[in-house]
């Protein structure tokens, strides 16, 4: 139990700083609803990152999983009349049986032509969404998603209909799902996922069947993502059709890279700067995208390891000033 | 010992016309290190391809410790105890020399690397053959040292040290001094006899004058075919292996 609480340990260093961190945001924004959105946004970028900063496989397929996990959960509470987690569940399970097809059928290619075919899942969805409108609603999004109660068994235990009470929920999940991703990324999965990225010729010449890698690493991937936007359609209590739209894909990539690949907490960091931006600026000026586009390319072109890169290497100039 | 444990019968393998390996029955005996030699364009890394999996032969059959493996697919031959090292260095550039050799250990487990739930510091037996290999490799200094900060000679005996992880009964060696500074050389020399002393070697070289000093048996291939097969004796003395290298060389 000592070793967990090190900072190499699954509870101690970053975990600790996400803890802070999710305990400061409801407290520093204005309000919990926005913090909520923040924390959501950082799973599905944490999930991204799992594929794009672990296994090197950029995939546009994330809104197709964030979506399907929207839609589906809705539906089963609408139509089913399911429970909060039997649809947190449904959102999970399909999330990764939909990541493993399209992981599936993508890695049968690299480069380009994977990220083509990633693309050409999400589109699929898109308009697969848009034209069952009879259940999805189409254009017009699916109206009057519920927030059921945390239940067990049948007994109502926690009422989430207050923005705070639902915050603290997205948050323990997001915690659990944050040591889940550190173990994941410690364990032989996540150093042999590093090891395709870096050199996939030779990590298949010393053993590794490469592709049952990447499609686990989809599986897990679309799972979280769907969990994510399971969450995402019972906050704003509606699922619009942009929730599986190729912006959602693109949004979702972006966060990952504007807070930094192969860091975990850089999603937390990258998804907080994305939302908090539209929110602030949106209000401002409604061209604001610019203003994204442009922070992408600096970041891309002078801050490699992204906003959390950056963060680092202060922190290491920083210390390093200390001992001098 | 006499046992063969890698043979070939009628192995061909063609790029459209042109046949680059042309019917070769080559056989390696348990125990041994068998180089391959021949000059540039004899068919010595097609023949190696074909063996490691990496190209489907066009003809011919390789059986393998008793099995058939002509269409067995490269990483599910490193479970049956292949092993493989690159002629041109293919390393985790930016991991470090322990991981590096953790890594190839953790790939004789196949998908049981899969495991997403364990602990990497939970595979204990991984760690220990990193660090035993290391040993041997005489990079325990360097284990923390990114494989790509390595020197140019510390790592090709890095790649081969990749290949020793798997505890192989067969380790197939692409010219493991190539592109080695002449200061460096003995020291791979020295390296592969010493592993001849545990594993079956089989060596792909260009250079002669290594295998000549630790190689129990040598073929001699030339376009294709092979030309001589013998001691490192015989074989240096054939006037057909004289005719090949020293026309090339001539030339």
């Amino acid at each position: 139990m000592k070793r967990l609480m090190t900072s190499k340990g699954l509870f101690g260093g970053t975990t600790l700083a996400v803890l802070a961190i999710l305990v400061l945001l409801p407290l520093v924004l204005p309000s919990a609803t926005l913090a909520t959105e923040i924390v959501i946004f950082a799973m599905a970028a944490l999930a991204c990152n799992l594929l794009l900063g672990y296994g090197g496989l950029l995939s546009f397929g994330q809104g197709l999983f964030f979506g399907a996990g929207s839609y589906l959960s809705a539906l089963a509470m609408i139509h089913g009349g399911v429970g909060l987690v039997t649809a947190l569940v449904i959102a999970i399970v399909a999330g990764a049986v939909i990541a493993t097809f399209v992981g599936m059928l993508s890695i049968r290619r690299t480069g380009i032509y994977f990220v083509m075919l990633t693309l050409a899942f999400s589109q699929t969805g898109y308009f697969l969404a848009y034209t069952l409108s009879k259940w999805t609603g189409g254009d017009n999004g699916l109206l009057d998603v519920p927030r059921p109660a945390f239940a067990l068994f049948g007994f109502d235990l926690v009422d989430l209909k207050g923005a705070h009470a639902y915050y603290v929920f997205v948050a323990l999940i997001f915690l659990g799902v944050y040591v889940g991703a550190r173990r994941v990324i410690d364990s032989p999965f996540g150093s042999t996922l590093v090891a395709i990225r870096e050199n996939e010729s030779r990590a298949s010449a010393v053993g590794f069947d490469t592709r049952h890698f990447k499609m686990l690493a989809f599986t897990l991937s679309g799972a979280v993502t769907a969990l994510a936007g399971a969450l995402y359609g019972m906050l704003i209590n509606y699922v619009p059709l942009d929730n599986i739209a190729m912006a959602m894909s693109e949004n979702i990539v972006i966060m990952t890279v504007i807070g930094g690949t192969g860091s975990l907490l850089g999603s937390l960091l990258g998804a907080g700067t994305l939302v908090l931006m539209g929110e602030i600026l949106s209000s401002i000026w409604p061209r604001w995208p610019l203003v994204l586009g442009v922070l992408l390319i600096l970041i891309v072109v002078f801050l490699r390891g992204g906003l959390w890169g950056g963060v680092e290497s202060l922190i290491g100039r920083m210390t390093r000033k200390d001992e001098a | 010992m006499s046992e063969i444990l890698l043979e070939t019968k009628g192995l061909a393998l063609a790029y459209g016309g042109f046949r680059a390996v042309d019917g070769v029955d080559l056989s390696v005996k348990a125990g041994t290190i068998h180089s391959v030699i021949g000059p540039n364009g004899a068919g010595k890394t097609s023949l190696f391809h074909c063996l490691t999996g990496g190209r489907k032969p066009s003809e011919g059959s390789i059986v393998f410790a008793g099995t058939d493996i002509t269409h067995r697919p490269a990483h599910t031959r490193v479970g049956i105890g292949m092993a493989r090292s690159f002629q041109v260095t293919s390393l985790f550039q930016n991991l470090s020399v322990k991981e590096n050799l953790r890594l190839a250990a953790q790939g004789c487990d196949g998908d049981k690397a899969l495991a997403f739930w364990r602990s990497v510091a939970a595979g204990k037996a991984h760690l220990a053959t990193a660090d035993r290999v290391m040993e041997r490799l005489g990079l325990t200094a360097k284990a923390e040292t990114a494989a790509g900060d390595l020197s140019h000679g510390q790592q090709r005996v890095l790649e081969v040290g990749m290949a020793l992880c798997g505890e192989p009964k067969l380790l197939l060696l692409d010219e493991p001094t190539s592109g080695m500074g002449i200061d460096d050389i003995p020291i791979m020399t020295h390296l592969i006899a010493e592993l001849g002393k545990d594993h079956t070697v089989m060596l792909i070289e260009h250079n002669m004058s290594i295998v000549m000093t630790i190689s129990d048996t040598i073929t001699v291939m030339s376009r294709g075919r092979i030309l001589v097969e013998g001691k490192p004796d015989a074989v240096r003395a054939d006037e057909r292996v004289r005719a090949a290298y020293l026309g090339e060389a001539a030339a």
